[in-house]
């Protein structure tokens, strides 16, 4: 398993990150690292602060204490001094360096395919509409979409919105994808298509956090697996010693028999 | 019957010139402000949305006559003179601005989250988000009840009448204060306002058409 060293330096670097909603806290003292072209899966039972951590990452949630870094470089507040929010235009120049997928695809039904793709090159990048629309059709090229360039979001199945957010998300060049739940939505029958594509942004060596409820793609394509339990970290490792039977983690082996029982 | 409106339509003319002016004034004024407020209503820090939420509630509770005749004698008052004309636009923009608001919040609250998510995913700033993805959806919500309130804006503009401002509807009594025959100027009147509005309606309804394509 990577781990980060001065010659390769975590290129995610969550930090002991705190989070409460309220009275409950959703993250206690999250820490983890993510190197280079590592593929890191979060699982564990709903509500055990997964997906949080993930909006943490790209700063669609606040965290109250600790750090999140990537490449170096604090996501959501300002390094210096006090404790202090970056500045809009900050976070979104931050946030255009992490992508993301969403559970519930999110595409923008008022624009096409390729203009999904391209929204953020034009306004982010500052792309030509032609390189743009090029960029746009390479990437629906790579998962499978090139035909469907021109259609609206309503007019393409789930698992074919779905490879639209995968390449809109990953158009944009980010140093890291985030990936929530990005099956969770879809029938059965449309998983694998969309797996396939993040297999091979994986074989492409991106650097990939996904949350997901797919043991078997977690653990073939994932280089470590997270358990989180109650807003931690509970176990870490690669898919063999997490997945495998010798694990000495009372709560993920109860995690693992229930979603055995619920998954077979 | 027909020389009667013959004579009269100059006069109504010039009325109808400054009906459509009041009217044109009151619905971009209102257009600017109340975007901007309504946005600041579902966005804004939590002073702001309760300093606009305070505003558009006091406003819509109020009669649209009892403001107009408030701006223009209340207002003197502390010391704001405004001439009857530009009284009667603050007054009914006002009104309108308060109803902008609440189409905005309407047609902007009505846009799943995520879609501000996934721009906000892609490093669009609030004001690209706002520009690129939320208004572009909402804009299909907001257009039917905001047409509607175009028409209502012009039929309201008959109020400022009351202040003495020759619009279509002063110019039409002050024909009938001459010539004594009220029945077919007010009927001319009406005809007036309701091919105005029916052009809105039917100018709305083809901008809707366009806008259909859009399914969430």
């Amino acid at each position: 398993m990577p781990i980060a060293t001065p010659a390769n330096p975590a290129l995610l670097d969550v930090c002991e990150v705190s989070k409460s909603f309220g009275s409950v806290a959703v993250l206690r003292s999250v820490s983890l690292q993510v190197t280079r072209g590592e593929v890191v899966t979060v699982i564990g039972p709903s509500g055990s602060g997964k997906t949080t951590l993930l909006r943490c990452v790209n700063f669609l949630e606040s965290y109250d204490s600790g750090s999140i870094r990537i490449d170096g470089r604090e996501v959501g507040y300002r390094e210096t001094g006090t404790r202090q929010r970056r500045s809009e235009r900050d976070l979104a120049k931050m946030r255009a360096e992490t992508g993301m997928v969403f559970q519930s695809f999110n595409l923008f039904p008022h624009l096409t395919a390729a203009g999904n793709i391209m929204l953020g090159l034009l306004k982010v990048r500052g792309k030509s509409s032609t390189e743009a629309r090029a960029i746009a059709e390479h990437w629906l090229g790579r998962v499978g979409l090139a035909h469907k360039a021109d259609s609206l979001p309503a007019e393409l199945s789930g698992g074919q919105q779905q490879r639209v957010g995968i390449a809109r998300a990953v158009a944009m060049e980010p140093k890291i994808l985030l990936l929530d739940e990005i099956t969770s939505a879809l029938d059965p029958e449309l998983v694998g298509e969309v797996l396939e594509v993040v297999r091979s942004l994986a074989e492409d060596g991106m650097t990939m956090v996904m949350v997901t409820h797919e043991m078997a793609f977690a653990r073939d394509a994932s280089s470590r697996i997270v358990f989180m339990a109650d807003g931690g970290v509970s176990a870490a490792g690669p898919p063999a010693e997490i997945l495998g039977a010798e694990i000495d983690n009372e709560r993920l082996r109860s995690f693992l028999a229930r979603f055995r029982a619920s998954h077979f | 019957m027909l020389g009667q409106i013959a004579y009269a339509l100059p006069f109504l003319a010039q009325g109808f010139a400054v009906t459509l002016w009041v009217s044109l004034l009151v619905v971009v004024l209102s257009l600017v402000a109340g975007v901007m407020m309504g946005v600041g209503l579902v966005y804004g820090p939590a002073p702001l949305r309760w300093a606009v939420r305070i505003f558009s509630d006091t406003i819509r509770g109020i009669p649209i006559l009892v403001l107009i005749f408030f701006v223009y004698y209340g207002l003197p008052a502390v010391g704001l003179h405004l001439e009857s004309f530009w009284a009667a636009v603050l007054a009914l923009t006002l009104f309108k601005t308060a109803q902008v608001i609440e189409y905005l919040r309407g047609a902007v609250g009505s846009i799943p989250k995520g879609q501000s998510e996934a721009a906000m995913a892609i490093g669009l700033t609030f004001r690209q988000r706002l520009a690129y993805v939320i208004f572009p959806q909402a804009f299909r919500r907001f257009l039917p009840p905001w047409i509607n309130g175009v028409t209502d804006a012009v039929k309201g503009s008959a109020l400022v009448s009351l202040l003495g401002i020759t619009d279509l509807m002063h110019a039409i009594n002050q024909v009938i204060g001459r010539t004594y025959e009220a029945m077919p100027l007010y009927i001319l009147g009406a005809v007036i306002y309701f091919a105005v509005n029916y052009a809105l309606s039917l100018a709305s309804r083809r901008l809707e058409r366009r806008f259909s394509f859009i399914r969430e």
